[in-house]
C-alpha cells in the first residue's frame, strides 16, 4: 500500500528509466529475506518438536534445514524469472505454514511426514509448472466451459461406481492406481476458475435482471437459475458424498464470487435463505448429518462415540493454553485423524494460543494478501478469480478451524497449507501460483501506464493511495 | 467490485476474530474446566507417549525400561521389565489404569523429565539438558545379584528379606513373596492389564503389597534388641542383675503367667538371656524398664514413624502406646519379646539392626544411588542423611556383644547363621500367629562383619509350621547368612583379613578364633557349629508363644481375630507348665534338642 505509493513516487522521479530501478530486485529480496525467515522458524520447531518427543535433537536437523531452503528457494528463482514483480508475501507465508505443518505431521507419524514431504515437492513443482503454463491469468477464461467440466466431473469422479471410495462415511476419494486422491479440493480451484469467467462474462445481465416487486427490486427468477444450480449441485455433492465441508465451501464460494460479480445483495440472501434451508432439511433427515449436529451441540452425550473426536480435539486445545504443552510433548496421537481433519487441535495444544494466534495471522495475510491482490487488479476476471481463490483460503481455514473448536459443526476438510493430504497441498499451491501470477500482471501492467507521463503517475498514486490505506 | 471485495475481507476478519475468541474461550477462560472433565481422563496418556527414563541396578541391570510400542499400539513407548518380578516391591509399576507404584512413582517427575535434576549449567550439554529436559535415568542402590540370592533363598516361601548398608542407609537388596511382574500392569492392552490386576488382587498374600515396607508381622525375639538397648541406655543396673531360672514368669495383675517357649527354663544375665532368647527374664526386663522407657526406646529406633524412605506409603511399624498398658501390664511382658500388639515390617528390623551396626544411629533408607541424563551424566547423587539416633555408641558396642552371641555361642539361638572367617551379628526371632494349624513368622535381623559392618539383614519368613524346621534360627538365619556371603564376597570389608572379633569383648572370642583359624577352608563350619554347640547346654529358653495372656488390646495386621483368641483360649486352657509336665517335654530328648535349639 504505502511501498505502492512510495515506488510510484520514486518512478515518477526517475521517468527515464524503463526498468524501475531497485523496485523488482526490492521485492524479491524482502521475498527471500522472509524465505529464510520462514525456513529458521520452521528448523526451529522441528528442533523443538524432536527435542520434545525424543528428548534429542533431531539427527536431521541440517537436512532437514536444506530441503525446505531449497524447496522455497526453487520457487523463489521461478518467482525471480517468471513472475518478478509478484508479491512478496504469499510464497513465504504459504512456506511456513507448510513447514509447521510438516512439523507437527513429522510429530504425528513418521511415514505421513515422508508422504507429506514428497506432496510438498510435488506442490512446489505444480506452483512452478503454473508459473510457467499460465503466462496471463485472464487467459484461462477462454477455456471457461472446459474448466467448468472439469470441475463438475472432478466433484462427481467419487460417485463413479469402482472408481469412488467411501472413508469414513464420506465418499469424497478416488483411486488412482494405489493412491487415493480427493478430487473435490482441485474441483473447487478448478470450478473457482469457471465461475470467475461465467460471472464476468453476465455479470452485467444478473445485476440488471431485476423486477420491481412493490417497491423492492427483486432478481428476475430466471438469473436465479445458476444460484439454484448451485446449491442443487452442492446439495448433491452433500447427499451422495456425505461431505458437507465440501458442500458448504462449494456453496459458499460460488455465493461470494456471486455477490462480488454483481454487487446484488439479494443474491447473497436469496442463497443463504436456500443454505439455511438445505441444511435444515439435510440435518433433520439425514443421519449421518444428524449425528454431526448432535456431536456439535451435545458432544458430552456420547463422549466415547460419536463426541469422541470433537471432545478430543477440545481437550487438547484447552490443555495447550496460552502458550502449550511445547512441541511433540502432548498426546496428540489419542485425537482421531490428528494429522489431517484434527491438526488444528494438535498445534493448538502444543503451540498454544499464542501459536496458534500466529497460525491464524499467517492465513490473514494470505487472504489479506489475496484481496489486496484482486483490488489493484484491473481486468475483472483476474480480479474476481483473485477474490474468488482468497476466498477459498479464508472460508476453508474458518469451516475447519470453527469445526476443531466446535464453533460450528465439525467438518472434514483440510487445513490449508498445513494439513496432511496430497489433494490439498498440491491444489493449494496451484491456487498460490495463480494469486502470484496476477498479482505479477497487475504490477507490470500498472508500471507502464504509470511511466506515460508524471501526470498519469500522479492520478494513479492517488488512485492506489486511498484505496490502498483504508 | 472492490467495494464487495472489501466487504468480503471485513466479513473474513470479522470470521477469524470469531475464531480468536472461541480460542481464547477454550484456551484460557474454559481451560480449567475442560481440563477437569471427567471424559478427560484419556489425557493421561500424555505422559505413555513420551519416553520414560530406565530404572538400572547398581550392577548394571536395566530393571525398568520404555521401548517403543509396536505399531498399531494405542501408546508410543511401551514400559518393561526385563528382570520381571525380581524388583517389583522396588520399582513398582507403570500402570496406564492403576497408576504407578515403588520407584515409578516417587521419582516419576524425575524419570518422565518435569523435573530437570541440573544445577546452574556449566558447560553445552548441561545447558542442552536445561533447555530441552527429557528423561532421566534412576540407578538403584540395590544389585540384581543380591537380588537373586534373596529370591532363591526364599525359594518362593512367602516372606520378606531386606539388606542395607548400615553407614549409609542405602537398600542393597529388598524382595518379598508372593510378588508379580509389573509388566503385566504396564500391557499395551488395557483388558489384559485388567485380567492381571484382577488375578493379582484374588491371589492370597497381596503379592501387589510389597511385604518387605508395608507389611507388618510381630517381630517375636527380634524386638529384644531393641529391650536390650533400653537397659543399657536408661536401666543399666538391669544389665548387672541375674534374672532366676524360670519356666514361666509370674504376671501382674493376673494369675496367668508367660511361659518359655515348650516348657523350657532360662535366666541369668542379659548376656545369657539374650543368647539363648530367653522369654520370661525379657518379660520381666520388660516390666521392669516400664511402658515409657520402652515405648521412647522403639520410637527412637524408627517404631510409630513411617521410615523415610524413597518408596511410596512405607507402613509405621508398631509399638503401643504407654497409655495402653495402663491396667494392662501383662501386655508389656509380652511388647518386650516382640508379641502382642508389637508390629514391625522387615525393613524396621533391618533398620534396627543396622543401627546397632551403624554406632547407635539410624540412616534414611534409600533405594536411589543417582540420577543420570540422557546421555548417561551422573546429575544427581543420593546424599547420606540420618535419620534418628536410635541408642548410644556405648549402647550399639554392647548390643553388638550380645548379638556376635546369638550366633557364636554354642548354645545361641542363631549359630545358623555363622560364617567362618566373618563376625556375624544377630538375633532370632519366632512368632506363633496361628493355631489351627500352627504357625509362625520366622525372623532374622543380622549385620556383619561386627566390627565393620558393611550391611544389616532383616529376613521374615511367614505362617511357617510351628516346629523345629521352622523357626527363626533354622529357616530364616540361612537366609540372611548367604545374603551376608554374597555381599562380602564382592565388598571385602577393610581389615576383613584381621580377626574381625578382636574389639567385641570376651564373648565368642573362642569360637571367633576357631572359625578364622578354618576359614580358608570355609562352608562347612556352619554346619558343624550347632554339633559342637549342642552338648552342654542344659536350660532352653525360647523367645515364642505366649503361653497365657489376660487381655488383649489391638492386635497387629496380618493376624485374624478368630485365630488369634481360638490360639490363645486353646493354650490358655493348658495347665500350667508343671515340672512333670517340663519332665515330660524334656524326656523327648530329640524334639527337646530341635525346639531348644532353635526357636529363638
Amino acid at each position: 500500500m504505502t511501498t505502492l505509493g512510495h515506488d510510484a513516487v520514486q518512478a515518477s522521479s526517475v521517468p527515464s528509466s524503463p526498468l524501475l530501478p531497485g523496485r523488482r530486485p526490492a521485492r524479491r529480496r524482502t521475498e527471500l529475506g522472509l524465505i529464510v525467515l520462514a525456513a529458521g522458524l520452521t528448523g526451529g520447531l522441528y528442533a523443538l518438536a524432536g527435542a520434545g518427543r525424543a528428548g534429542a535433537l533431531p539427527a536431521n536437523i541440517i537436512p532437514f534445514l536444506i530441503v525446505i531452503l531449497v524447496l522455497l528457494l526453487v520457487g523463489h528463482v521461478a518467482m525471480r524469472i517468471l513472475a518478478p514483480e509478484a508479491d512478496p508475501v504469499l510464497l513465504p507465508v504459504a512456506g511456513l505454514l507448510n513447514g509447521v505443518g510438516y512439523v507437527f505431521i513429522a510429530r504425528l507419524s513418521t511415514a505421513e511426514a515422508s508422504a507429506q514431504a514428497l506432496w510438498s515437492t510435488i506442490g512446489m513443482t505444480a506452483f512452478v509448472i503454473t508459473l510457467v503454463a499460465v503466462r496471463r491469468a485472464r487467459d484461462l477464461a477462454r477455456y471457461r466451459y472446459t474448466w467448468g467440466a472439469l470441475g463438475f466431473l472432478l466433484l462427481l469422479l467419487p460417485l463413479v461406481p469402482g472408481l469412488g471410495e467411501d472413508i469414513n462415511g464420506a465418499r469424497l476419494w478416488i483411486h488412482l492406481g494405489s493412491h487415493e486422491f480427493q478430487p473435490g479440493q482441485l474441483a473447487e480451484l478448478v470450478l473457482a476458475i469457471f465461475f470467475a469467467a461465467a460471472l464476468i462474462e453476465r455479470a452485467e445481465q444478473l445485476s440488471r435482471g431485476t423486477r420491481r416487486l412493490g417497491r423492492m427490486l427483486i432478481v428476475d427468477p430466471k438469473y436465479l437459475a445458476p444460484v439454484l444450480l448451485a446449491w442443487g449441485l452442492s446439495l448433491l455433492i452433500f447427499l451422495a458424498e456425505n461431505d458437507l465441508g465440501s458442500s458448504f465451501l462449494f456453496f459458499a464460494m460460488f455465493l461470494g464470487m456471486l455477490w462480488i460479480a454483481t454487487g446484488r445483495s439479494s443474491y447473497l440472501l436469496f442463497g443463504g435463505g436456500l443454505f439455511l434451508g438445505g441444511s435444515s432439511f439435510a440435518l433433520t433427515a439425514i443421519g449421518h448429518a444428524k449425528l454431526r449436529v448432535q456431536s456439535w451441540l451435545h458432544p458430552f452425550a456420547h463422549p466415547d462415540t460419536s463426541g469422541y473426536q470433537i471432545l478430543q480435539g477440545l481437550f487438547a486445545i484447552a490443555n495447550g493454553g496460552l502458550l502449550g504443552t511445547g512441541p511433540g510433548e502432548s498426546n496428540a496421537a489419542v485425537i482421531p485423524y490428528a494429522s489431517s481433519d484434527m491438526i488444528f487441535a494438535v498445534v493448538a495444544e502444543e503451540i498454544g494460543l499464542a501459536g496458534v494466534t500466529a497460525l491464524l495471522a499467517g492465513y490473514l495475510l494470505l487472504v489479506g494478501t489475496g484481496l489486496r491482490i484482486a483490488l489493484r487488479c484491473e481486468d475483472p476476471f483476474e480480479k474476481l478469480l483473485a477474490a474468488g481463490l482468497s476466498l477459498i483460503i479464508g472460508i476453508q481455514t474458518f469451516v475447519i478451524v470453527g469445526g476443531v473448536t466446535r464453533l460450528i459443526p465439525l467438518t472434514g476438510i483440510t487445513l490449508p497449507f498445513v494439513a496432511y493430504g496430497g489433494s490439498s497441498l498440491i491444489t493449494f499451491y496451484i491456487l498460490l501460483a495463480l494469486l502470484v501470477r496476477i498479482s505479477d500482471t497487475t504490477a507490470r501492467q500498472g508500471f507502464p501506464v504509470l511511466l506515460a507521463g508524471s501526470q498519469r503517475v500522479q492520478a494513479g498514486a492517488n488512485e492506489a493511495l486511498p484505496r490502498d490505506s483504508q | 467490485m472492490n467495494r464487495q471485495i472489501r466487504l468480503v475481507g471485513a466479513g473474513i476478519l470479522v470470521m477469524f476474530l470469531a475464531l480468536f475468541v472461541r480460542l481464547n474461550y477454550l484456551q484460557v477462560f474454559h481451560a480449567g474446566a475442560l481440563d477437569a472433565n471427567p471424559n478427560n481422563g484419556t489425557r493421561v496418556v500424555n505422559e505413555y507417549d513420551r519416553p520414560r527414563g530406565a530404572i538400572l541396578s547398581s550392577d548394571g541391570a536395566t530393571l525398568a525400561e520404555s521401548v517403543r510400542a509396536p505399531k498399531g499400539s494405542p501408546f508410543t513407548y511401551e514400559r518393561v521389565y526385563p528382570t520381571g518380578s525380581l524388583f517389583a516391591d522396588v520399582t513398582g509399576y507403570y500402570s496406564f489404569i492403576y497408576g504407578t507404584d515403588g520407584v515409578e512413582r516417587t521419582y516419576n517427575d524425575i524419570l518422565d523429565g518435569s523435573v530437570q535434576k541440573t544445577g546452574f549449567p556449566t558447560n553445552l550439554s548441561d545447558l542442552r539438558q536445561l533447555l530441552v529436559g527429557g528423561a532421566q535415568n534412576i540407578t538403584l542402590t540395590l544389585s540384581e545379584k543380591l537380588q537373586e540370592v534373596a529370591r532363591k533363598d526364599l525359594a518362593g516361601r512367602t516372606g520378606s528379606v531386606v539388606a542395607l548398608d548400615p553407614s549409609t542407609g542405602a537398600i542393597l537388596a529388598l524382595y518379598s513373596n508372593p510378588t508379580y511382574n509389573p509388566s503385566e500392569l504396564a500391557q499395551l492392552s488395557t483388558v489384559k492389564e485388567q485380567q492381571a490386576w484382577k488375578r493379582l488382587l484374588a491371589t492370597p498374600g497381596n503379592p501387589l503389597s510389597p511385604g518387605a515396607y508395608r507389611n507388618r508381622w510381630p517381630p517375636g525375639s527380634t524386638f529384644k534388641i531393641i529391650t536390650a538397648s533400653a537397659v543399657y541406655d536408661h536401666d543399666p543396673s538391669l544389665a548387672d542383675e541375674a534374672f532366676p531360672v524360670l519356666g514361666a514368669l509370674p504376671l501382674p495383675q493376673t494369675t496367668h503367667e508367660l511361659h518359655n517357649y515348650d516348657g523350657s527354663y532360662c535366666g541369668g544375665q542379659i548376656l545369657q538371656l539374650f543368647t539363648v532368647s530367653c522369654d520370661t527374664g525379657f518379660g520381666k526386663i520388660g516390666l521392669d524398664l516400664g511402658a515409657r522407657t520402652l515405648y521412647s526406646q522403639a520410637r527412637a529406633f524408627g517404631f510409630d514413624s513411617v521410615p523415610p524412605i524413597d518408596l511410596p506409603d512405607a507402613a509405621a511399624s508398631d509399638f503401643p502406646r504407654p497409655a495402653s498398658f495402663v491396667g494392662n501390664l501383662p501386655t508389656l511382658a509380652y511388647s518386650a519379646i516382640g508379641q502382642e500388639n508389637v508390629a514391625a515390617t522387615p525393613l524396621q528390623m533391618a533398620m534396627a539392626a543396622g543401627a546397632i551396626a551403624d554406632g547407635g544411629e539410624v540412616m534414611v533408607p534409600h533405594v536411589l544411588s543417582y540420577i543420570s541424563n540422557s546421555q548417561g551424566q551422573v546429575v544427581s547423587r543420593y546424599k547420606d542423611k540420618v535419620w534418628r539416633r536410635a541408642t548410644s555408641s556405648a549402647t550399639a558396642a554392647k548390643m553388638t556383644a550380645l548379638m556376635e552371641s546369638v550366633v557364636d555361642s554354642p548354645d545361641g539361638t542363631g549359630v545358623a547363621a555363622a560364617i567362618p572367617g566373618v563376625e556375624v551379628a544377630g538375633k532370632t526371632g519366632t512368632s506363633q500367629t496361628g493355631t489351627v494349624p500352627p504357625t509362625t513368622d520366622d525372623w532374622f535381623a543380622a549385620f556383619a562383619p561386627a566390627a565393620h559392618p558393611s550391611i544389616a539383614v532383616a529376613v521374615v519368613l511367614l505362617d511357617q509350621g510351628l516346629g523345629v524346621q521352622t523357626q527363626g534360627g533354622t529357616v530364616a538365619a540361612p537366609i540372611a547368612r548367604s545374603l551376608i556371603e554374597a555381599w562380602l564376597s564382592e565388598h571385602p570389608v577393610r581389615g576383613a583379613g584381621e580377626v574381625v572379633h578382636a574389639d567385641t569383648g570376651s564373648v565368642g572370642s573362642a569360637r571367633a578364633a576357631t572359625t578364622s583359624a578354618v576359614a580358608p577352608a570355609s562352608a562347612v563350619a556352619p554346619a558343624s557349629a550347632p554339633a559342637e554347640g549342642v552338648p552342654p547346654i542344659v536350660v532352653r529358653a525360647t523367645s515364642t508363644a505366649p503361653r497365657a495372656t489376660t487381655t488383649t488390646n489391638t492386635r497387629p495386621p496380618g493376624i485374624s481375630a478368630t485365630s488369634d483368641t481360638t490360639k490363645r483360649s486353646a493354650v490358655g486352657a493348658r495347665p500350667p507348665a508343671s515340672a512333670g509336665n517340663r519332665d515330660e517335654k524334656r524326656s523327648l530328648p530329640g524334639e527337646h534338642q530341635r525346639t531348644g535349639r532353635s526357636s529363638r
